[in-house]
């Protein structure tokens, strides 16, 4: 019996402290580790795949007109699975490393973004966009958003 | 050796010369499945008939399958588990008046998934002892049933006051200890209502099902195929993978898919590396319910390795994600292998170090052996898996009875003790830990190269069925799949490990102290969150119903299989 | 040469204060042990005192009324002080006098009788189950304090502490000394409520026992009485059994008592760790035989061993 405790007690000496400093230190966690979700909405045009395979329901899609297509992201439900970087064609959104999420504000919590879909004005089919430098080509071409594209 | 068809046709002869005519249909489903159509006053010979051929009960679907055939259908599975066979009984019962006969006098172990039915479908088990409700609480209101394909998932039925569950009163001269619904040695809530005579119990009922979250309902109306494996791995906090994996397996079953060899030994490795983590917590808990903190605080810190490989390896600690039908959705990296390896040969030798350690501690054994007592009889009756099972010389494991994923090239070992004590438990579990450590390096050694996904292009066929079963570290765990027609399953069924075997804690603590009750639940490794998927569990009934000795030594001898519960 | 009575006060005072503001440091020093054992990091020293001050801050919800049940812990850390008082911390105990190991081992139990009026008379059914495990070590267990200070008695010829420990002091280590000292401390593990023997406040069998339904002032109330009994026993145990060395100084003796005490402290935290908890039965066979052996040192006293 005593060397049975003896044995248990060398367990715990070989050990020594094991106790982490977080959160006095930082902490990182091992690479590949499926954190908070970044969305780059410059890469993104709107083609709702990672809506289609959300098995939490995160992201809903709403054509708002003919132009403008609209994704809200509920981030309160994602379950980290990762489908949506899987399945993105331009790697918009994309899973970091970050674990340190908590906060007290609701409103951190629903994000938006407003993709300008470039239908033909015509049929109203989406289409390619001119790249920057077929618009230096043509003069006076407005598109309401400041200019940037 | 019979093949499994070979055995099938019997079982098949079998059943129609006890029933004749009254056996409409015998298809086979999948190759180990054996469909059973009987008409519904014969169930009861039927089952009688699949006992006597030593079929194992595993658990009851009930399927709302108006749409399809106009009626209610009742599937018992089985196992026989020697010939690796699936044997499904089925009844159907009528749409406007669905009633069946109940199984449970045959069978004491179909005591919850007969309530589970009547609560979750509305058929009526008739003869059934136990007229409580197991799955929905108390106040939800009668008549309405969930897993009816017209009932919509987001239905909040409105609340009631003054509603309590229905439980025993004590017997004479004994006072009511309850323990739960929040208690220090329960991880999730459950309440037990001991009846106490000093320091003795003497009965004890059970009301569970609290955190009920329709995750079946889920399963069959909102998400899809693909979607599902990220909820089953929801449905334990410990064993995720082996709920994704069994629920993939059953699908693949049923639609016929084929997994890549690769695949499928590396769900093995992952399922032996959960294994190994989830008998480490355990013998912490155990530890932790008899005062024993330092075995708590060094178990789980033997354990910190594997959660950190399994973050490497999948990107979360506990919810890998990797599961999907056809296989897997990301390959293991070559670069993590030799870690694995490194971390088993740490895990190894400090198990051994704390198995050769608490093999001498007396005041441990004075706390675990003789205590908790499990007979074999009465597992085998109540149908009880995992090592609990085991320890009581039940030589039960889905691994061996049913391989899947790799181990059909990879068998483990049978680990099983005599005593049915919870040092027997503590003895099955620590061998298993150090077995699945040997089956991972086989794994590692012998994994063969190629595709981890099986690409589905076609749709999978619907109103098929598929059965799998999975060894969790708590036992077998059992999924049924009915493909459905729109991309999600019509029917899906959990069984986790646990809910056969609470059902045999009230045997297990009749005439103990109360000092031992919280280690012998926790010998059993309940996981509440895997078996509360549904409703209630039926240790109500039982308790209610057999909870003094007397009435459990008539049933046992009504059961006609002899001898006394101890 | 009898003390003045400023003297006596100052000395008590001495002893009561001892016994308050060094106990928590005490069960820090044992919560640091059991840390350390955890591979773990652990509370600060000071943490026992930074509870008190918590819990003291706290509301203090009431199940009952009643006199008794509202001065229960009044009278737990009172008793226990009062014991200090009569425990020689150096020297002989500053409110000793003849026969007054008779009053010692009757105040040791007072506290113990505190706990379990508190535990029976809140409404809870671990409580109760507590109260009685509680009832059931105080009737195994003292009889071993009783057994151990009567072989002191038996060799030293006198009723009163003070006169065992100048007795003891002066003659050496004897072999019915011996037994009784371990006898003692094995009784002291079950004082201190701590594992293999803190049966009445199994936490995860019982949700704290006795002490469940208190909260707030109460509660760091009967902690503080916990944890001061479990000093003041040890105290008793290094002075009464091992008062080697005795220089005579005052100050110097009081320092080499509380480091004795510490060590014995230490120990029992040691075994505390290493040990889950029996059940209430188990634990009363042992000490049934650890009573039944240390009536063996009865034995070797009465032949003048």
């Amino acid at each position: 019996m005593l060397i049975a405790k003896l044995r248990e007690a060398l367990i715990c000496f070989k050990a020594g402290r094991v106790t982490l400093p977080y959160p006095f230190a930082p902490h990182d966690p091992t690479p590949g580790f499926r954190g908070k979700i970044t969305l780059d909405p410059d890469l993104c045009f709107g083609c709702g795949g990672c809506a289609n395979v959300c098995p939490a329901g995160v992201i809903q899609v709403q054509d708002v007109s003919q132009l403008v297509r609209r994704l809200e992201f509920q981030w309160r439900r994602c379950t980290y699975c990762g489908r949506c970087e899987e399945v993105c064609p331009e790697k918009a959104i994309t899973l970091s490393q970050q674990f340190e999420t908590a906060t007290d504000s609701g409103d951190d919590m629903v994000m938006r973004i407003d993709v300008f879909m470039g239908p033909c004005q015509r049929c109203g089919r989406c289409y390619t966009p001119p790249t920057p430098l077929d618009r230096m080509d043509r003069t006076g071409f407005r598109t309401g958003d400041g200019g940037r594209s | 050796m019979a093949s499994v068809q070979g055995v099938a046709a019997q079982v098949a002869d079998a059943v129609a010369r006890r029933i004749g005519r009254d056996l409409r249909v015998v298809s086979q489903g999948p190759v180990d499945t054996l469909r059973l159509d009987v008409a519904p006053k014969a169930l009861r010979s039927a089952t009688e008939e699949l006992v006597q051929q030593r079929a194992r009960f595993l658990v009851t679907v009930g399927i709302d399958t108006r749409s399809l055939s106009a009626d209610f259908r009742i599937l018992h599975l089985f196992s026989l588990d020697s010939a690796h066979l699936f044997v499904v009984l089925e009844c159907a019962a009528d749409a406007n008046d669905p009633h069946v006969d109940s199984i449970t006098s045959v069978i004491p172990g179909a005591n919850w998934s007969e309530r589970e039915y009547r609560d979750a479908i509305g058929v009526t088990p008739d003869g059934h002892p136990d007229p409580r409700r197991l799955l929905l609480a108390d106040d939800w209101p009668e008549g309405v049933f969930p897993l009816r394909r017209d009932f919509p998932y987001d239905y909040k039925p409105p609340s009631v006051e003054g509603v309590a569950p229905r439980l025993k009163e004590p017997p004479e001269g004994a006072s009511v200890l309850p323990i739960g619904p929040f208690f220090p040695v329960l991880e999730e809530p459950s309440y037990w209502r001991l009846f106490v005579e000093g320091e003795t119990v003497v009965g004890c009922d059970y009301r569970g099902f609290y955190n009920h979250r329709g995750i079946e309902k889920l399963g069959d109306s909102v998400l899809t195929y693909n979607e599902i494996p990220y909820l089953a791995e929801r449905i334990c906090g410990i064993c995720g993978f082996i709920h994704s994996t069994c629920y993939c397996q059953a699908v693949e079953k049923a639609a016929g898919i084929e997994v890549p060899r690769r695949a499928r030994y590396i769900r093995t490795i992952m399922l032996e590396l959960e294994r190994i983590h989830s008998h480490l917590l355990w013998l912490g808990i155990a530890g932790h319910i008899l005062g024993f903190d330092t075995v708590l605080m060094q178990t789980w810190r033997m354990r910190e390795p594997v959660m950190w490989l399994a973050e490497e390896i999948s990107g979360n600690r506990k919810t890998y994600g990797m599961n999907t039908i056809g296989g897997l959705r990301r390959d293991l990296p070559a670069a993590v292998i030799p870690k694995i390896l490194e971390v088993l040969d740490e895990v190894e030798r400090e198990s051994i170090a704390v198995r050769n350690a608490i093999i001498g501690d007396t005041t441990l054994l004075a706390r675990t052996k003789s205590v908790g007592i499990l007979t074999n009889e009465w597992a085998r009756q109540v149908c009880v898996v995992g090592p609990p099972a085991r320890g009581s010389g039940v030589p039960i494991d889905a691994r061996l009875d049913h391989p899947y994923a790799a181990y059909d090239e990879l068998p483990p070992r049978l680990c099983t003790q005599e005593a049915g004590d919870t040092w027997s438990r503590v003895v099955v579990r620590v061998d298993e830990l150090l077995d699945s450590i040997r089956q991972v390096r086989d794994a590692l050694a012998r994994l063969p190269d190629g595709e981890v996904l099986t690409e589905v292009k076609d749709e999978i066929p619907p109103h098929r069925i598929g059965i799998s079963v999975v060894e969790a570290p708590r036992g077998e765990a059992v999924h049924f799949v009915m493909t459905g027609d729109d991309n999600r399953p019509y029917r899906w069924r959990v069984r986790a490990p646990t809910y056969p075997n609470l059902q045999a804690m009230p045997a297990m603590i009749d005439h103990a102290a109360i000092a031992d009750v919280p280690i012998t639940l926790g010998s059993l490794d309940p996981c509440f969150s895997c078996t509360e998927r549904v409703e209630a569990i039926d240790v109500n009934t039982r308790a209610v119903r057999v909870y003094s000795h007397k009435e459990l030594m008539a049933m046992s001898r009504r059961r006609g299989q002899g001898g006394g519960r101890r | 040469m009898k003390d003045g009575p400023l003297v006596t006060l100052a000395l008590a005072m001495l002893n009561v204060a001892v016994a308050l503001l060094l106990s928590p440091l005490a069960e820090g020093v044992m919560r640091k042990l059991k840390a350390i054992v955890h591979s773990r990091t652990g509370p600060p020293l000071t943490q026992p005192y930074l509870d008190l001050l918590k819990l003291l801050g706290k509301e203090d919800l009431r199940t009952t009324g009643g006199l008794p049940y509202t001065l229960a812990p009044a009278l737990a850390l009172g008793s226990v002080l009062l014991l200090a008082t009569l425990v020689p911390l150096g020297t002989a105990p500053p409110m000793g006098f003849a026969g007054d190991l008779i009053v010692l081992i009757y105040v040791a139990a007072t506290s113990a009788v505190a706990l379990i009026l508190t535990a029976f008379a809140s409404g809870s059914p671990y409580a109760a189950v507590g109260g009685s495990r509680e009832m059931m070590m105080l009737l195994t267990v003292e009889p071993v304090l009783a057994i151990a200070l009567v072989v002191g008695a038996v060799k030293s010829g006198t009723l009163s502490t003070g006169g065992i420990l100048a007795w003891n002091a002066e003659h050496g280590p004897t072999i019915s000394m011996a037994i009784a000292a371990v006898a003692l401390f094995l009784a002291l593990q079950a004082q201190a409520g701590k594992l293999p023997f803190d049966i009445p406040e199994a936490e995860q069998e019982l949700m704290g026992g006795p002490l469940i339904e208190q909260s707030g002032p109460r509660l760091a109330l009967f902690r503080w009485s916990l944890w001061a009994k479990q000093l003041v026993f040890a105290v008793l145990l290094v002075q009464v059994f091992v008062p080697w060395p005795h220089v005579g100084i005052l100050a110097a003796d009081v320092v080499l008592t509380l480091i004795k005490a510490l060590v014995v402290l230490v120990l029992v935290g040691v075994i505390d760790v290493v040990n889950p908890r029996l059940r209430i039965e188990q634990a009363m066979g042992y000490y049934m035989r650890v009573a039944l052996s240390a009536l063996s040192a009865l034995a070797f006293a009465v032949i003048g061993m």
